[in-house]
């Protein structure tokens, strides 16, 4: 999506392969699909994959990469993740898939750009990552090939990747809280693993790690060099405490705020490959736990 | 005065006429001022989006009644109606006051249009859904219209601060 900063660059295999699409992110109506291909669908709606995956505007096909993201440090073109066995990565093990979503390594060794917002999906579980790639394998391949980054040195210096992610990425699934209701803590989930809300509504430090002071506090130097707003539960600057939670599941559903306007931007298009393909519980879940989230001053 | 007087001079008049006519709808057009038009667009979009957020009211159980809703839906499909180029002059991109609109808009002017048009069809079903009263059909028309405001904002509107 529009709203990342980064992404993957993934280094992938290259070759052929062709395919005529269903629409992405609509399930087969297919009684043979299996319930894992049923169940990815869902978690490839509420990741948000297809928008940055996709290079809607140039025509581009589904999933087929080649999107540019403008970002502080360079733009970065997204990869191929069609199951096309050169270009995609339909090679890729489940290991190997596991790998690169949770530890931001390809199957090559190489370590990814966090353009690809590894930081967050690593928390995702073990059967939802599963769940994902079987989705995932079960588009249409296209044989389009990669195209290279264009990054600004340090930033394109991949080397230096393991520093990053030894500052800024804790791999692996966060436990629920047994305190909280199951509610808040799907929420979390949602707005943590899968939706990576934070990688656009969280302040970056200058090294382009998420800042956890400031946990959803907003962003003034977002993706296109938007002004990101606050998603806290603070009332006012900051926060959306001031909503009530009639005004946030509409907004998740609709893009509709309470004084009738509507997101544009990346939030618009969150809204329309994610939120609003969500279930009504899971954006009743996102609110509850937004609501909670303390703002840090 | 003789009928070749009478000929020049009026005919005299009435290129006058036309001149001062076509001048004044010229000068009228060019002298709009730009400032002005990106405020009666602002205008135009909040009698809008009080019609939305009126329905929405309505649709969340908030306070609004059954008639502000339908008052609300009139609102936004009167302004569906409206011309474009009326609302979206040339010249008044981003820069000019403060105006939220991308130049893009204007260089894909006919995508912009179909955006446009695409807002009335669905006004109008959101119309026919309030005066059916059932309040799941009101929610999906409102949703339905959101959608037709929020494509074209997504491309051709920059972010509010």
């Amino acid at each position: 999506m529009r709203r990342l900063l980064t992404a993957a660059s993934v280094l992938l295999p290259l070759a052929v392969a062709g395919g005529v699409a269903r629409a992405a992110g609509e399930a087969p109506a297919d009684d043979a699909v299996s319930d894992a291909v049923r169940r990815g669908a869902y978690i490839f709606n509420a990741a948000g994959c297809l928008g940055c995956h996709t290079d809607e505007k140039g025509g581009g096909q589904p999933l087929a990469g080649g999107r540019a993201l403008a970002t502080p440090f360079g733009t970065f073109h997204t990869p191929n993740i069609t199951p096309d066995p050169v270009h995609g990565i339909g090679r890729w093990s489940d290991a190997d898939f596991i790998r690169a979503l949770r530890e931001g390594v390809g199957p090559d060794g190489a370590h990814l750009f966090p353009a690809f917002p590894y930081a967050s999906y690593t928390r995702m579980t073990d059967r939802d990552l599963l769940d994902l790639k079987a989705y995932l394998f079960s588009r249409p391949a296209v044989a389009a090939p990669n195209k290279p980054h264009d990054l600004t040195p340090p930033f394109s210096w991949r080397f230096l990747l393991p520093v990053w992610q030894w500052l800024y990425l804790t791999p692996g699934p966060v436990p629920d809280d047994p305190a909280k209701p199951a509610a808040w803590n799907r929420g979390r989930y949602l707005v943590d693993a899968l939706g990576h809300c934070a990688e656009c509504h969280s302040p970056r430090t200058l090294l382009g790690g998420l800042d956890s002071d400031r946990y959803l506090a907003g962003n003034p130097d977002g993706p296109d060099g938007d002004k990101v707003p606050g998603i806290t539960g603070a009332k006012g600057k900051g926060g959306i405490g001031g909503w009530s939670d009639g005004d946030l599941t509409l907004f998740l559903e609709t893009g509709l705020t309470p004084d009738g306007d509507v997101a544009g931007g990346a939030m618009g298009e969150v809204v329309r490959n994610t939120t609003s393909k969500l279930t009504a519980d899971d954006r009743a879940a996102i609110a509850a736990y937004l609501k909670t989230v303390p703002l840090k001053e | 005065m003789s009928n070749r007087v009478v000929n020049v001079l009026a005919a005299a008049s009435v290129a006058g006429l036309m001149f001062a006519l076509f001048g004044m709808s010229a000068q009228s057009a060019g002298a709009a001022d730009p400032a002005e038009q990106v405020k009666d667009r602002q205008q135009t979009m909040k009698k809008m989006g009080g019609g939305m957020g009126a329905v929405a009211k309505f649709v969340k159980n908030e306070g609004a009644t059954a008639e502000d809703a339908a008052k609300g839906a009139e609102a936004v499909l009167a302004v569906s109606k409206m011309d474009p180029k009326k609302i979206f002059p040339e010249g008044t991109a981003v820069g000019v006051a403060d105006s939220a609109a991308k130049p893009e808009l204007w260089k894909n002017w006919d995508e912009a249009q179909r955006d446009w048009s695409a807002v009335q069809p669905a006004a109008e079903k959101l119309n026919a859904a309030l005066k059916s009263g059932d309040r799941a059909q009101i929610a999906q028309a409102l949703g339905a219209t959101s959608k037709t405001c929020g494509s074209c904002h997504e491309d051709f509107r920059v972010k509010k601060n």
